[in-house]
């Protein structure tokens, strides 16, 4: 293993991930030996173990895989709700869940979407821990 | 290699209660220990199956209920891996005693859910969800569910009445189980009508937040003899890690709960078509229906016929019948407790101790316990009667 060197400028790392995703970049993992995408990038491939994962550039594009709305939200997300999420199957492979910024109504399996980046409100920095706080959000809009 | 059994069991009052986890746990303890010798002259290692240290600012809880059982100096710890830590406690157990180092451990598992109202037991729940994508996303667990749900009714003939279904079959079942937190049959209307939580989800398709403890003895085939007591035999213990964000899963092929069952089935030596009853976690309805298949009792896609007579499924499912005991649904989910009780209901119906919700016939049973979200982590144990071993 050569991982011994990571710091928080590395993608495989949460705050080297989120620094590129500030700049608007999604950054993925992509196992070097058997393909799969790791969002967010991490150390090793969950599929095959392999420690051979590049960073690559990933597509905002991708397509509603399933989806809900919260009613019932977490303390900090009260003022929200009720709020559409989803998970979302990006263009190159990958898988996120996110915040969709449409009505529930509005969303059905197979919907484009794409991905884009804002900063925390207010509230939301008040939720964050010390190190999140300066963290991007991520929401997919309908295209 | 010592044969481990489940030597006795108990619980406290399940639902809304006045009691604080520690006072649970002695009210558990003290049912499991009715006929039997204190635990202080039995008892080598304590488990104890907990979620979170939110609900009562408390941790160390292997300490403390072991002190509280009135042991000391004796191993003891808290597992944790959400609403499965209860059957990891179980399984840790099971290994110790199935491995020579002791003799007798108690499993057990308390959570003291209703201490900060149902806002407080959403936040504690939503840490069990990856952090920096999941949890900043405002996700809960309803939701969670309901996108394994929403998938699950798109890619399956499955509707949102048949998972009503399932609640209603669960609460029939409640209704005969002097221990259920809501012991009363409901209609599917009942829950076609409830409050929306996260579609396709509603109130009740989801289990209850509730407090609640179980203790489970488990113990050497011999000692259990020794103490003149039933005995349950712990033929196949299994438990599976995936990932933690539901994303990056198969959302309707539960993979964890399929290895952590074919695992147990393995060292049971038995198949899926051999298990009598199980006890599934339907935190939510849907959840029922995935582990059916999972379990290899019903063909891909078929699971949400958990709640039909055995004769009235599709061709390929087995005779079993799922939570007996009411599942978490409506006998109630005390996060860090419920895989005890499923071990204590599987207990109840092998031992001729389930009055009226007996399964006849019944002599092997699978447990399958999860947490996080679905098989995030999975864990099963195959048990079974002393003849059927």
């Amino acid at each position: 293993m050569t991982d011994g060197d990571l710091d928080a400028t590395d993608p495989r790392t949460l705050p080297g991930f989120f620094d590129s995703l500030a700049d608007g970049e999604l950054l993925g993992g992509v196992c070097a030996d058997c393909g799969q995408v790791l969002l967010p990038p991490r150390p090793a491939c969950y599929a095959c173990g392999s420690r051979a994962v590049d960073i690559e550039p990933q597509s905002p594009e991708g397509q509603v895989f399933s989806y809900t709305e919260v009613h019932t939200p977490p303390p900090a997300f009260a003022a929200d709700a009720p709020y559409t999420v989803a998970v979302v199957e990006l263009a190159d492979g990958g898988r996120l869940l996110g915040r969709v910024a449409a009505d529930y109504a509005d969303v059905a399996i197979g919907d484009s979407v794409e991905l884009t980046v804002r900063e925390p409100t207010a509230a939301e920095r008040e939720a964050a821990l010390d190190y999140e706080t300066d963290w991007p959000v991520h929401v997919f809009e309908p295209r | 290699m010592p044969e481990p059994v489940i030597a006795s069991v108990g619980a406290s009052p399940l639902g809304r209660t006045d009691l604080p986890g520690r006072d649970l746990f002695s009210v558990a303890l003290a049912e499991a220990f009715d006929e039997l010798p204190d635990p202080a002259t039995l008892v080598e290692a304590v488990y104890v199956g907990n979620q979170s240290e939110s609900y009562e600012h408390q941790i160390m809880y292997g300490t403390l209920l072991a002190e509280w059982a009135g042991l000391r100096h004796v191993p003891a710890e808290r597992v944790e891996g959400c609403a499965a830590a209860g059957a990891l406690a179980l399984r840790h157990a099971v290994k110790d005693v199935r491995n020579g180092e002791h003799e007798a451990v108690l499993a057990c598992g308390v959570e003291k859910m209703t201490s900060a109202g149902t806002s407080g037991a959403t936040d504690a729940l939503s840490a069990a969800f990856d952090r920096p994508i999941e949890q900043r996303s405002g996700v809960t667990a309803p939701s969670q569910y309901a996108l394994l749900a929403q998938r699950y009714l798109h890619e399956t003939d499955a509707t949102e009445r048949d998972l009503a279904e399932i609640a209603v079959k669960n609460h029939a079942n409640a209704a005969r189980n002097p221990r259920a937190q809501f012991p009363k049959e409901i209609d599917v209307a009942k829950v076609m009508e409830s409050d929306l939580i996260a579609p396709p989800l509603k109130l009740f398709d989801c289990a209850p937040v509730g407090d609640g403890a179980a203790a489970v003895l488990v113990t050497t085939a011999e000692l259990a003899a020794d103490l003149d007591r039933p005995q349950v035999h712990v033929a196949g213990s299994g438990a599976s890690a995936n990932n933690i964000a539901v994303a990056e899963r198969n959302m309707t092929d539960i993979a964890g709960g399929r290895i952590a069952a074919e695992t147990a089935y393995e060292e049971a030596g038995i198949n899926a078509e051999d298990i009598d009853i199980a006890e599934v976690h339907d935190a939510f309805t849907v959840c029922e229906a995935l582990l059916a298949e999972a379990a290899g009792f019903a063909p891909k896609g078929t699971g949400y016929q958990s709640y039909q007579a055995p004769a009235e499924r599709a061709d390929g499912w087995t005779d079993v019948q799922l939570s007996p005991s009411g599942g978490l649904k409506a006998r109630g989910h005390p996060i860090g407790a419920t895989g005890l009780l499923q071990a204590l209901e599987a207990y109840e119906q092998l031992t001729g101790a389930a009055g009226d919700r007996a399964v006849e016939g019944t002599k092997t049973a699978l447990l399958l316990n999860e947490g996080g979200v679905a098989d995030a982590v999975t864990v099963g144990h195959v048990l079974t009667t002393a003849e059927a071993r």
